[in-house]
């Protein structure tokens, strides 16, 4: 893992509270509930070590969407929740119940601009206060269990051997709905988010 | 001013959603999918104005927005995104679009928008 100064440490964990805490504002408006967001973690780990980290939920499918990102730095944005809370998710936007337990294609494209709206705001933030741009891709919605999942990052960026895991663990209130939101980020781009960082971080205290 | 507007977004959930804050307004809408099939329609349907998402499959948003221009110079188009970050918004703005919105729409600043950007038209 990269030692980070006391200043970096710091400026991170501030540019990750704001982003974090605005996609979770995006999504207590999308569903009209109040969100609990646990304090984002910043962790370092092995390619083939990232599924005991993100195992929100130990057993079952769970219903991925993805947005990679290029730029600067460059690495994958996941929302991840669980497929009963998935449903769920897609009900509450459109205020209709379903019979169904199961993720069919209408609730898939639901979840998928969800996903859309609430990691490119993430995203956008890192964009924004770090002064830079970055690129998002079109989302993605994976479904099934963790470690397909991981396998896929893995075949989509051979070189990423060891990564740089942001995360944090959300509930909805009154909708039984928990999930997960991870940004994945190669050493290299860690690297190159600290320099950053350290930009933004001597401008806001000189600003101060 | 009732106007016919053309929707491109890859999202059918989005398309739905300013579908139904534009039609209570009392506009016409047409939709496309995706960049290909806007551009064609564009061409065919001559909307008054065109609301566009960003980040899509094939050709992205802003590319679109650049082809929409060269085909009308004068083409009213809003630009809606998840993407809010500023750079996204000036690159929008230097291509040409009369407003840029972040998803989630809200109805209000859409009405907004719209109401802007249709000033000055039949006139």
């Amino acid at each position: 893992m990269i030692a980070l100064s006391e200043n970096q440490a710091g400026a991170l964990s501030e540019l990750i509270n704001i982003a974090f805490g605005l996609t979770a504002a995006n999504l207590s408006e999308i569903s009209g509930h109040r969100i609990r967001l646990d304090p984002p973690t910043i962790s370092s780990h092995p390619i083939d070590g990232l599924a005991d980290r993100l195992a929100a939920f130990k057993e079952g499918e769970l219903v991925f969407v993805r947005q990679g990102f290029n730029g600067p730095f460059s690495g994958d944005a996941i929302l991840c929740v669980n497929s009963q809370g998935a449903v769920r998710l897609s009900s509450i936007l459109i205020e209709e119940h379903r019979q169904s337990q199961q993720l069919d294609s209408s609730a898939a494209e639901i979840l998928t601009e969800i996903g859309n709206m609430l990691l490119s705001a993430c995203l956008g933030v890192f964009g924004n206060l770090l002064q830079l741009h970055v690129s998002i891709s079109v989302p993605e919605l994976h479904q099934g269990q963790l470690g397909q999942f991981l396998e896929s990052l893995k075949i989509a960026d051979g070189d990423l051997r060891h990564a740089v895991v942001i995360d944090s663990s959300f509930k909805i209130s009154n909708s039984g709905v928990v999930g997960r939101i991870a940004i994945i980020l190669s050493v290299s781009s860690l690297e190159r988010l600290i320099l950053a960082v350290d930009k933004w971080e001597g401008n806001t205290v000189y600003a101060k | 001013m009732k106007a016919k507007v053309l929707i491109v977004d890859d999202s059918s959930v989005s398309r739905r959603l300013v579908q139904g804050y534009l039609e209570a307004a009392g506009h016409e809408v047409t939709e496309a999918y995706d960049s290909m099939p806007a551009l064609d329609q564009f061409t065919l349907e001559k909307p008054d104005m065109v609301q566009l998402d960003l980040v899509m499959s094939g050709m992205g948003g802003l590319e679109v927005l650049q082809k929409l221009r060269e085909t009308d110079s004068q083409a009213r188009v809003i630009v809606t995104t998840a993407d809010i970050q500023n750079s996204t918004r000036n690159m929008a703005t230097q291509a040409g679009s009369r407003a840029f919105l972040n998803k989630p729409i809200r109805r209000e600043e859409l009405s907004t928008a719209v109401n802007s950007s249709l000033e000055g038209l039949n006139q």
